[in-house]
């Protein structure tokens, strides 16, 4: 028993001082059961590829340095279209937010052309830009501006009117007002919203490469199809969830944890 | 400070789904000195609410006038503080910050505004909370908050919604010497709304009774200062007074 609680204690402690390694832990009983299924040999080795096999073609990219070139990339990309729809985004979604008739003629189109979806721009896209980085540039913007912009106008529009006036009644000017009552109020929502755009940007980064790329993850793995090797495809898969998971948990979570749960507005 | 003067106010809204109009204050005239303490009541929607967002400026007026010292009123403004029921605390600055909110705006420096905002929240006994947010305060504490916050700009005009109606009955009592002790210090003029009709006898000059955004009576309360519960509890003229005032909202 003690035995027992002496190791749980230590798991807990250990799992709060390095929750990145705890989290892959979660990932073990998945990986046991792909080793399993492998093992099993219901598919043929080819088609379906164990973990340690991956793991092999993993250091083989790396050693070659091809996954780091390719991983950057697509970070690069990703990166420069996210920064761009961002610079974008919020300042249309606080213009929109502030404004009642700019919200009231904007939303329906901002729904609208959210509801076309990324890579349903494509085809259009490439009669327009043809395959290349204008492509793969133009759907990223397009993914991260539509879920920030409507977050953003969501978050300004819910900020309670009761904190503007006390601020008004505090003697705060409209700018001061902005900087000091809406934004922060809104924030929470910003931030989901830059959440849910890099997602979605990250998705779709990939899905254009598949179609349009010359190098990159999503080229990566749609090369190896051509190549018939599903080692590096899989290789693919794994590298685009960790990347997201180590974005996501270890910058966007920390940024919400330290706004939003804080201050209350977001019960965590 | 500053005196209240409503002449003829009216407030009608108008609802755009229903295409009717409300009528919230009419014909309301009123004279509030400089330094005075009046309450108002009335039952549940008379609009009181809707007479002190007119003072404040939040909401325009229908017709009428109100002048503060003379001048009319625009719209909001340092020189008019609010307490609101729901505290409106920013809920991403600390206490302290919410305090020194005010005087951030006026441009006062950073060590002299948490002076200011240190010493107001040492009055209302918040010390130990100065660095909290105020989703980690209770009610009662957010509410001290939100008063404190108000008298820390130093307005003219005190204008309160309703501030003690979410706090527990002690916390309220505390409250309430706390706010007549720094009145008799400050002497603001102060507006204060509440359905607590012993609040209102126990806390102002002239308690103002409203019925169907009219002015149905206005009560002189010549209790003397300072005032305490202790006492006030087993006096007969408080007692007489409440049970005027409260006749009269009855019949409202
Ligand atoms: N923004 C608004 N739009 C339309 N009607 C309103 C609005 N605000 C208040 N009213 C109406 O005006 C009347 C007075 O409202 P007000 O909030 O001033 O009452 P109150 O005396 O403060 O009530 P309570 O004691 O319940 O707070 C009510 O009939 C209410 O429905
Ligand atoms: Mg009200």
């Amino acid at each position: 028993m003690t035995a027992l609680q002496a190791f749980w204690g230590y798991y807990v402690r250990w799992s709060a001082k390095w929750p990145g390694a705890a989290a892959l832990l979660s990932f073990l009983p998945l990986i046991l059961l792909w080793a399993f299924i492998v093992w099993l040999e219901i598919f043929p080795r080819v088609f379906l590829p164990g973990p340690l096999e991956v793991l092999g073609k993993a250091w083989e990219l790396l050693y070659k340095g091809i996954l780091l070139d390719y991983l950057g990339d697509s970070v690069v990309r990703l990166s420069v279209g996210a920064a761009a729809g961002m610079a974008l985004a919020i300042p249309l979604g606080i213009l929109i937010g502030l404004n009642k008739r700019a919200y009231e003629v904007s939303w329906p189109v901002l729904l609208f052309f959210q509801a076309i979806g990324d890579i349903a721009w494509l085809p259009i896209l490439l009669i327009w830009f043809g395959f290349g980085l204008t492509t793969m540039t133009f759907v990223i913007v397009y993914t991260v501006l539509f879920p920030v912009v409507l977050n953003t106008v969501l978050g300004i529009r819910s900020v309670k009117p009761e904190l503007v006036r006390a601020a008004q009644s505090l003697g705060a000017s409209r700018p001061r007002i902005l900087f000091e009552v809406i934004l922060p109020g809104a924030l929470p929502n910003i931030i989901t919203g830059l959440r849910n755009g890099l997602g979605y940007g990250w998705r779709a980064l990939i899905a254009a490469e598949i179609i349009v790329g010359t190098s990159g993850i999503g080229f990566l793995m749609f090369d190896a199809r051509r190549a018939g090797s599903v080692e590096e495809i899989v290789v693919g898969m794994i590298v685009l969830g960790l990347l997201w998971y180590i974005v996501d948990s270890w910058i966007l979570a920390p940024v919400e944890r330290a706004t939003g749960q804080r201050w209350g507005l977001v019960t965590s | 400070m500053k005196s209240v003067v409503l002449e003829q106010l009216s407030k009608t809204y108008f609802d755009p789904y229903r295409g009717s109009q409300v009528t919230a204050v009419r014909d309301l005239s009123l004279t509030i000195d400089e330094g005075d303490f009046v309450a108002v009541v009335g039952p549940s929607g008379c609009g009181k609410t809707t007479v002190l967002n007119m003072i404040a400026g939040f909401v325009p007026k229908t017709s009428g006038r109100i002048l503060l010292s003379g001048t009319e009123v625009k719209g909001p403004g340092p020189d008019r503080g609010v307490v609101f029921q729901s505290f409106a605390l920013f809920p991403w600055k600390t206490v302290r910050q919410n305090v020194a909110f005010g005087p951030k705006m006026r441009g006062v420096g950073k060590a002299e505004r948490n002076r200011i905002a240190d010493e107001y929240l040492a009055m209302a006994g918040l010390s130990h909370a100065a660095d909290r947010y105020p989703s980690e305060l209770s009610g009662g504490m957010q509410q001290r908050v939100g008063v404190v916050r108000a008298l820390a700009n130093n307005p003219d005009v005190l204008l309160m919604d309703e501030p003690f109606a979410s706090v527990d009955a002690q916390t309220r009592m505390t409250l309430q010497e706390e706010l007549t002790r720094i009145w008799e210090e400050r002497r603001p003029t102060v507006v204060f709304i509440t359905h607590d009709v012993a609040e209102a006898v126990f806390l102002a000059n002239k308690v103002v009774v409203l019925a169907q955004g009219r002015l149905l009576a206005e009560v002189e309360v010549p209790l003397e200062r300072p005032r305490s519960w202790d006492r006030l509890v087993q006096d007969e003229t408080f007692k007489e007074l409440s049970n005027r005032v409260l006749q009269l909202v009855r019949s409202a």
